[in-house]
């Protein structure tokens, strides 16, 4: 009895250890990660997006959507599908058209991830499968701040994780727009007048296309109101056509009504938040260009200096711009405005007078400044920029003032910028950017005060405008040679200061004759073909329209011209 | 025979069981626990000196890769400057850095990881739980002495949480230490209101506890004292918008006759003469008799700033706004003797657009590496005058804020451009003035961006303006519309909660503008 009893509790003891260890099951991770992917996180929440999710299953697209990827889903909420199948007068997902179910859900898929930091004023960086940018914004509504995506959908939630990209929680369905550019200000009567311009010119055909190749489908157009143009005394087609048209022909492109309309329109799509970050925007008028500035949160166009003398632009309504169309965007401008012409004028331009100089008054006209670059990415002066030296302590532009040095005592100001230019060690090249030059033909002085470092410098140089190689080199060391001014002139030299006796250290070379096709900033670059040297003493650039004097006028050290 | 080795197993196993006896105690042998401290006098001092240098702390991991915990200093920078107008971002600027710029601060923004402020609470917690312990072991240790040590613990643990509520709103209010793994429990969020009110509390429990001197400068003036607990006291009570309860506090430290502007620059006639050791003593030495609480750094603990700043680093972060001496200091360009002594070569250096407060030696040459130890001024006098008079203004005395506000004007030689001359009774117009001469006087300071917000939201958000004119100087073209309609909504002005606090603390509730 005892040994069975031993027995029995030998065999319970068994079992139990059996029974206790194999109980335990091993859990084995099968998966790498246990994110789920867009379709999973909207199958996750079938009460805020069962309908999105079911019309994703009808149009073909949840089997991409739960495969890899990386996307960008806007998903609107079961109460945003509803609103959006009333609109479409569908009673269900089932019964609603396929093909306009497919085009609604690529309108809210972007290839890329996009997460709400990319959100601007203007366009998504990325475009949607669909093909049309959406758009951003954000509006206040009773306190509370949200993206609004396309003007039509308020974002809920953003930038939520999953496994192949990113959701964005919407409120309502996003639509895309149907109409071109052309039909959108047709229907509104407010336009008629400029619309009709549109169509005498026969633009309006070209702003009525959607061309299939992206890189050509999309313009922006500066609409002009009726309101705006009465304000301008324009109250109807013929009063603008009776300005304008002196051909009478509209459609003739040398027609001023014909080019009125050309430069009210831009190639690409630039909604505001994209025209602000580009200076100027070429326009359908060949060479011309339309300036933008940000000014107190206006977008203003056509506001510039010339000439010392600041001329008013137009501003763009905010509320009534950035309308999205098939083919681009529109714009209202709340005044009217039109192409100036302007001739020719030559820029004296004294380089060193920039902006950054001019605002420490205890240097500009005082005394000397260095302006360091300490890191190839710093960029000191706006306009005023050079290929980085490989030896970093010659990255600096010097701002030399004096009146007394035979650098400065007879150049303009008394300043001149010196740059280290050259190979090995010194900058590779010297770009600048000028005031703003109004297109036409001129010829280019290069205005130096002679230095060499040591008696055997070199500093030969080849001069680009806008990229065009000039006709002529210069060189830093080369001094002025005698002569009158017609020998020297025709030779491409001019003694462009005041004084004539004593000095021949201050030379002016031509360099060049240069065509700027359109009215703005243009760039000059100066590289070192031969030699090397840190005193390249520079004081003005000088663009003379070829017609013109090209000798006179002559400077004073004070800055005033003087004509003998 | 079997007895014996019985026997011997049983003396054996008694042997190993008392030889045990040292191994199985835990206590580390090159350290001191938790019983072993809170023992003596001297170990409450170090522990209060302790809350001081965690608050120079540096920072954790490389900057702009993952799991960088930001340092104390670097935060007082970036809360109090980032947002606002006066600062642009530089070239090694991470995207956190950029996106807080745009208003565009998302919950894994690093600039929104508080955890260097809870861990100087802590501290301080540790500090008021533990140290009245000591009086029953030490007894050398009075009464008189703990409740200097801790009035100290009290205030910083206040100005702590000051900084938090004004960056966050409602925040955990944490007041009981911890000590081990095992205090760590989730804590949900007070309202800003209850932690403004604690706030209060404890500055007017350590304002009777605290001492007038230390006895020596340094420690007046990187110490805690009755001044300093007044002058936080008259600044929380500005942004809580108590106007006389501010006054009667500013008064207490202008009435304690210890404090005067350094002299900047006197007009004397057509002259104008400028005290050349300004910026020496008043920034680059520091502890002057201006200095109410400054964060005393030294050679031995230096801070970020000169990597921050310096354009002589390719780490710098953050640089000048770009139009800083024109909107801000104004340049008279008829005469350059005639400038803001606050203006170039003090607060910023124009020509390399660099913050220059903390990495300037003189108005010229830069501190190196080695001399990276500008002191962070929490509170100089010169706030004193300017919170009484923005105090002073909003009970309807405009005419004596405005001789407030041009005291602190002449002082500096603030240039005719800048001077907005309101009459006395156009409230709107001198807020403004103070908010101007306030932005030259404390530049980089870490004030502006709450100068901003405390003025905007006052009066429920009467001058929401003022932040929406704020944004539109330091946001990019292309996303101003977005950031000043997210301005307007409240929440926003508030940062996120960083996301790994969220993560750990399941009692937090995100800030509803970021959710």
């Amino acid at each position: 009895m005892k040994r069975v009893l031993l027995l029995l509790t030998a065999i319970i003891t068994i079992a139990g250890f059996i029974f206790v260890t194999g109980c335990k099951k091993m859990n084995i991770v099968e998966s790498t990660t246990d994110d789920v992917n867009i379709v999973g996180y909207l199958d996750k929440h079938p009460d805020s997006f069962s309908l999105f999710r079911q019309i994703l299953e009808r149009t073909g697209n949840a089997a991409f959507l739960n495969a890899y990827g990386a996307y960008t889903c806007f998903a609107p909420t079961n109460s945003g599908v509803r609103a959006y199948l009333t609109k479409i007068s569908a009673a269900s997902v089932e019964a609603a058209d396929l093909n306009t179910l497919k085009d609604m859900v690529r309108l809210h898929l972007l290839e890329d991830t996009v997460f709400s930091k990319s959100f601007t004023d203007g366009k998504l960086p990325v475009i949607t499968m669909y093909g049309q940018y959406l758009i951003t914004s954000v509006a206040n509504d009773q306190g509370v701040s949200r993206y609004i995506i396309n003007r039509q959908a308020s974002v809920l939630e953003s930038n939520i994780r999953v496994g192949n990209g990113i959701i964005h929680v919407i409120n309502a369905v996003l639509l895309p727009a149907t109409k071109t550019l052309a039909k959108q200000l047709e229907e509104k009567p407010e336009y008629s007048i400029f619309v009709q311009a549109l169509q005498e010119t026969g633009y309006y055909t070209k702003l009525n296309t959607v061309d299939p190749d992206l890189s050509r489908r999309w313009f922006t157009v500066f609409a002009e109101s009726n309101q705006a143009l009465a304000d301008s005394g324009i109250t109807s087609y013929a009063a603008l056509k009776a300005k304008y048209s002196q051909t009478g022909n509209p459609a003739n492109a040398n027609d001023s009504l014909n080019m009125y309309v050309a430069y009210h329109v831009s190639d690409g799509l630039k909604f505001l938040g994209d025209i602000i970050g580009t200076a100027t925007h070429e326009t359908w008028l060949p060479q011309e260009v339309v300036s933008v500035k940000l000014i107190e949160q206006e977008v203003i166009l056509n506001q510039d200096v010339f000439n010392g003398v600041l001329e008013i632009g137009v501003k763009l309504d905010r509320p009534k711009s950035d309308n999205a169309a098939t083919n681009g965007v529109w714009h209202d401008t709340k005044a009217h405005f039109m192409v100036k012409y302007r001739k020719p004028t030559a820029l004296y331009w004294d380089v060193s007078a920039f902006e950054e100089i001019m605002k420490l008054p205890a240097y500009y006209k005082r005394a000397n400044y260095n302006f360091a670059r300490p890191t190839e990415a710093d960029k000191p002066i706006k306009d005023h920029y050079w290929g980085w030296g490989p030896l970093a302590g010659t990255n600096t532009l010097s701002y030399l003032y004096s009146t007394s040095s035979s650098i400065s005592n007879y150049s303009v100001n008394n300043d001149v910028n010196m740059l280290p230019m050259g190979l090995p060690n010194r900058p590779v090249w010297w770009e600048m950017k000028t005031p703003p030059i109004i297109k036409g033909r001129y010829k280019v002085w290069i205005c130096y005060s002679w230095q060499k470092q040591s008696s055997s410098s070199n500093m030969l140089c080849q001069v680009e405008v806008n990229g065009v190689l000039m006709q002529r080199t210069m060189n830093f060391t080369d001094a002025r040679p005698t002569g009158t001014d017609a020998e020297l002139e025709a030779i491409g030299w001019k003694r462009y200061i005041e004084n004539a006796s004593n000095s021949n250290r201050q030379a002016a070379r031509q360099v060049g004759v240069i065509d700027f096709p359109t009215t703005q900033q243009q760039t000059v670059r100066i590289t070192p073909l031969v030699g090397t040297q840190n005193n390249n003493n520079l004081d003005m650039i000088h663009f003379i329209p070829i017609d013109q004097d090209q000798i006179l006028p002559r400077f004073r050290p004070d800055g005033t011209m003087v004509y003998f | 025979m079997k007895r014996i080795i019985q026997y011997s197993l049983m003396a054996a196993a008694v042997l190993v069981m008392t030889g045990c006896k040292k191994w199985l105690d835990l206590k580390p042998q090159d350290g001191i626990i938790k019983e072993e401290f809170w023992k003596t006098k001297e170990q409450v001092k170090a522990s209060v000196f302790g809350i001081y240098s965690s608050m120079m702390e540096g920072s954790t991991g490389n900057y702009s890769s993952t799991g960088y915990i930001p340092s104390l200093s670097e935060l007082l920078f970036v809360w109090g400057e980032g947002r606002a107008d006066n600062i642009a971002p530089a070239t090694f600027a991470s995207s956190d850095d950029l996106e807080l710029v745009n208003v565009n601060t998302q919950p894994t923004n690093v600039n929104a990881n508080w955890r260097p402020f809870y861990r100087t609470i802590n501290f301080c917690n540790t500090v008021i739980e533990k140290a009245p312990e000591v009086l029953a072991n030490d007894n050398t240790f009075t009464q008189a002495q703990l409740d200097n040590y801790l009035s100290e613990a009290l205030t910083i643990r206040a100005l702590m949480y000051f900084y938090l509520v004004r960056s966050f709103g409602d925040v955990p209010l944490k007041l009981d230490a911890t000590l081990s793994d095992e205090n760590i429990n989730p804590i949900a969020k007070s309202s800003r209101d209850t932690v403004l009110n604690r706030i209060v509390a404890d500055l007017k429990l350590a304002e009777g506890k605290a001492v007038t001197s230390y006895g020596d400068v340094a420690s007046d003036k990187g110490r805690v004292t009755v001044y300093t607990i007044n002058t936080i006291l008259a600044d929380v009570y500005l942004w809580m918008d108590k106007y006389n309860e501010c006054i009667a506090e500013c008064d207490k430290v202008i009435n304690s006759q210890k404090f005067g502007l350094i002299r900047g620059a006197t007009v004397n006639g057509p002259v104008i003469e400028y005290n050349d050791g300004w910026f020496n003593t008043l920034y680059y030495n520091g502890n002057s008799n201006e200095g109410i609480f400054e964060l005393q750094f030294d050679a031995q603990v230096l801070n970020p700033y000169v990597r921050m700043f310096s354009s002589g680093f390719s780490t710098r972060r953050w640089i000048m706004a770009a139009d800083i001496m024109d909107r801000v200091f104004t340049v008279d360009f008829t005469n350059d003797q005639n400038y803001d002594i606050r203006g170039d070569g003090a607060s910023v250096r124009a020509a390399t657009t660099t913050i220059w407060k903390y990495v300037g030696v003189n108005a010229i040459s830069f501190r190196v590496l080695e001399q990276s130890y500008a002191h962070w001024f929490f509170y100089r006098y010169a706030d004193i005058l300017l919170m009484k008079a923005e105090a002073l203004n909003e009970i309807n005395n405009g005419a004596d804020a405005l001789a407030l506000i041009y005291t602190i004007r002449q002082r500096a030689n603030a240039l005719d451009a800048t001077d907005l001359a309101p009459a006395p009774g156009d409230k709107n117009l001198i807020q403004d003035f103070i908010l101007q001469e306030r932005s030259r006087e404390f530049c980089y300071e870490g004030k502006r961006w709450y100068d901003v917000l405390r003025n905007a939201k006052r009066n429920n958000y009467a001058r929401l303006g003022i932040l929406l004119a704020s944004v539109s100087q330091s946001v990019p073209s292309n996303m101003q519309q977005s950031a000043q309609a997210k301005m307007q909504d409240h929440n926003s002005h508030y940062f996120p909660i960083y996301l790994y606090e969220m993560q750990t603390n399941n009692l937090l509730v995100q800030n509803p503008f970021y959710r």
